[in-house]
């Protein structure tokens, strides 16, 4: 509604704005009566002038974003958080929102950054923080780090959010391409949008019709990259044989999948066959430094073969990586364990168990 | 600790002792074989007799009662109960056990080839090419049936549901995995070869090979020696059938159900140091024996690490378990386990997670 304002009626209300007011306390006074009286581009205006002449006011900047933000106007929102947080950096509403608007405005680095200070912040309410790790998500899948974008999403999901664009977001993050939805190539978006789907009802416990979408998925597009792995990934926790040889398709179609490779090692060790998941593990962390998926592995390999400092290595830098990974955490408080540093042991066993029961949520991915 | 074996060899430089032994066997056996039409056939008893012969009793080496050795079920011919609004039976007839649950509706009856447990039975039912957990198992302490573990939340719609909770794929050869042996290979299903219990080279991986080399009169690797595992590594080894900590934790098992899944209990207690032979599963457990159900028979392993020197009990000092390892019943079913969490239980408190 607010956008369908016509040209003529915002320059008469700045107009009409300008020649009234002169003073901050007056424009201070002018705005928040506008405000009040949801008169929202007039009170965007008199903000904008009144921190003009005062920038150290933390009220003005605040209430100049978040109106900005109601009214869809990202950019002047933007630069009204930026200030904002300069002045009070201990607002993760702040922080989020500056966040969301660099997610809308293209800046996705600072973007990603700042969602993660503004969810680090914890007291969001939950429908704000539902979006932003929503936007983290997406954000996260673009970074690369699917793991950790997964776990947002299907947060998300698991609240029965099914709109396209999560559909599209899970479904890139399941395919391990490093894109937001709108950046998706059309010819791609059906395989996306039916890994997608596939994913969410995978995620929300609908099993029959997930594994029905994953072998659609295969069936129509057996070459597209990430359909194999999607799908050996999904089997790993019922048909660890199955799930091997999907593994084994991808890395055929696509060598460089690191992930494919450090998953394939990982059901090798539960299969208690080290050396064969010694070279996929090896093979996983080369491909993708800093992959916090193939140090985990590599570093279960190593366990697998007893060598343990080098594996407690591995494993500390998959969990600084991706500290809200429990699987890390677990692993690591069996490493040390076995390492004898029981002090060690017994932090990532808290770790771990708060993690599991919730007590500590996710923490964001540094 | 040290093995003396070892320490012989690293001493000497010389081959060990544990080599030489295996020579002197394999020589002995190829000596009894000469002059015979086949050589002689070793088995795990051949050598280690005591374990051979009492494993095969205990819990560990019976695993699955199949038909028509399912002894609860002889001496008890019909059980029933109802149980969510259904009537449950299991009958005996010439030989033969049958479970059928039925309601207004009509009734289901399926044969009982798998009664998995000992004092306690659940059956694995097949019906129209699925595996189902029987939703009610025989238990030892009512003599009778009750609602199985786990399934006390289920609510069921019909008589498939009420019969029993359908497993996955991957479950139900857990379940023949760890319950007996030959019914999965390769990961299939072989449920033909089943044979119940767990055998030596379950555990004792390589034994088979060994024992084979040795009939063929050859130096055979000996099997890894499992007392060499401290306690992290024994409560994963133990915990691929009786859970890790990290899969109760993994799959957020909490509550008292979780009661049964010793590794992970034992993990949770303050004592437990995981580089430490004395706190590992088989510092009170022999799995080739019986379990022992006295209670001050556990106090030696206790008192390895809590001597008069240390911080003693202010309460007793004896049957350190029957306090810091409490009985759970688990709600909604008769089943007692003893809790693995060795800790100062306060009265009250609730049953830590």
């Amino acid at each position: 509604m607010l956008r369908a304002l016509s040209g003529t009626a915002v320059l008469w209300t700045i107009v009409s704005i300008v020649a009234h007011a002169a003073t901050f306390d007056e424009l201070a006074a002018e705005a928040a009566t506008a405000r009040r009286g949801n008169r929202i581009p007039e009170a965007i205006e008199l903000y904008r002038q009144a921190v003009q002449l005062r920038a150290s006011w933390v009220e003005g900047w605040w209430f100049l974003g978040t109106l900005s933000y109601a009214t869809y106007q990202y950019a002047g929102c933007e630069a009204a958080f930026d200030e904002f947080v300069k002045l009070d950096d201990k607002r993760a509403l702040a922080w989020s929102l500056l966040g969301l608007c660099e997610f809308e405005t293209g800046k996705y680095d600072p973007a990603l950054d700042h969602l993660r200070q503004g969810l680090a912040g914890k007291d969001l309410a939950p429908e704000v923080e539902a979006g932003v790790r929503f936007h983290y998500g997406l954000l996260l899948t673009r970074a690369g780090l699917f793991d950790a974008g997964n776990r947002e999403l299907a947060r998300y999901a698991r609240g029965g959010a099914h709109e396209p664009m999560l559909i599209q977001g899970l479904g890139l993050n399941a395919l391990h391409q490093s894109l937001l939805p709108k950046e998706a190539p059309a010819e791609s978006l059906d395989a996306v949008t039916k890994a997608g789907e596939a994913a969410r009802c995978w995620i929300v416990g609908e099993n029959e019709k997930a594994e029905a979408g994953f072998q659609d998925l295969v069936k129509e597009y057996p070459a597209v990259l990430g359909v194999h792995y999607l799908y050996g990934t999904y089997l790993s926790y019922s048909r660890p044989e199955d799930a091997m040889a999907e593994l084994r398709r991808e890395l055929e179609l696509n060598p460089g999948n690191a992930d494919a490779g450090a998953r394939l090692a990982l059901l090798l060790v539960h299969a208690n066959d080290f050396s064969s998941a010694l070279p996929y593990a090896k093979k996983a962390v080369a491909e993708r430094p800093n992959d916090a998926l193939a140090e985990y592995a590599y570093g279960e390999v190593l366990l697998g073969t007893e060598d343990l400092q080098p594996a407690i290595a591995r494993l500390e830098a998959a969990e600084r990586l991706d500290p809200a990974a429990l699987e890390y955490h677990m692993a690591l408080k069996g490493a040390y364990s076995r390492a004898g540093r029981h002090d060690d042991a017994r932090r990532e066993w808290r770790l771990s168990m708060d993690l599991a029961t919730g007590k500590t949520h996710d923490r964001p991915h540094d | 600790m040290t093995d003396p074996m070892i320490d012989g060899f690293r001493q000497t430089g010389r081959p060990c002792l544990a080599t030489a032994l295996v020579a002197a066997v394999c020589a002995a056996l190829a000596g009894a074989a000469q002059g015979a039409p086949k050589p002689a056939k070793v088995t795990c008893a051949s050598c280690h007799r005591a374990e051979a012969q009492s494993q095969p009793k205990t819990p560990m080496g019976i695993g699955i009662e199949l038909p028509p050795n399912q002894q609860p079920l002889e001496t008890h011919p019909k059980l029933t109960v109802e149980e969510n609004g259904y009537h449950y039976s299991v009958e005996r007839k010439n030989g033969v056990s049958s479970y059928t649950v039925s309601d207004a509706s009509g009734t289901l009856t399926l044969p009982v080839r798998y009664a998995f447990g000992v004092d306690n039975l659940t059956f694995v039912l097949e019906y129209q090419g699925h595996f189902y957990e029987s939703l009610v198992s025989y238990y030892k302490k009512i003599e009778g049936l009750g609602i199985t573990m786990g399934d006390d939340k289920i609510r069921p719609h019909d008589l498939t549901e009420a019969m029993g909770r359908q497993t996955s794929d991957q479950e139900i050869k857990a379940c023949f995995t760890c319950h007996g042996t030959g019914g999965v290979s390769q990961g299939k299903l072989t449920l033909d070869s089943l044979r119940p219990g767990l055998t030596c080279e379950h555990c004792h991986a390589g034994a088979d090979a060994h024992m084979q080399a040795l009939t063929g009169g050859k130096p055979a690797p000996i099997p890894r020696k499992l007392g060499e595992m401290a306690a992290e590594e024994m409560s994963n080894f133990c915990g691929q059938c009786h859970r890790t900590w990290e899969t109760v934790v993994g799959l957020r098992l909490f509550g008292e159900k979780n009661v049964r899944f010793q590794p992970y209990r034992l993990a949770n207690s303050q004592c437990f140091l995981g580089d430490d032979k004395r706190i590992r599963c088989t510092a009170c457990h022999d799995p080739h024996v019986d379990l022992v159900r006295e209670e001050a028979s556990y106090d030696r392993a206790c008192l390895s690490c809590h001597t008069v020197s240390q911080k003693t009990c202010p309460v007793a000092n004896k049957n350190c378990v029957s306090c810091h390892m409490p009985k759970v019943e688990v709600a909604g079913t008769p089943a007692v386990f003893t809790d693995h969490q060795i800790r100062v239980v306060h009265p009250g408190e609730p049953y830590p997670q």
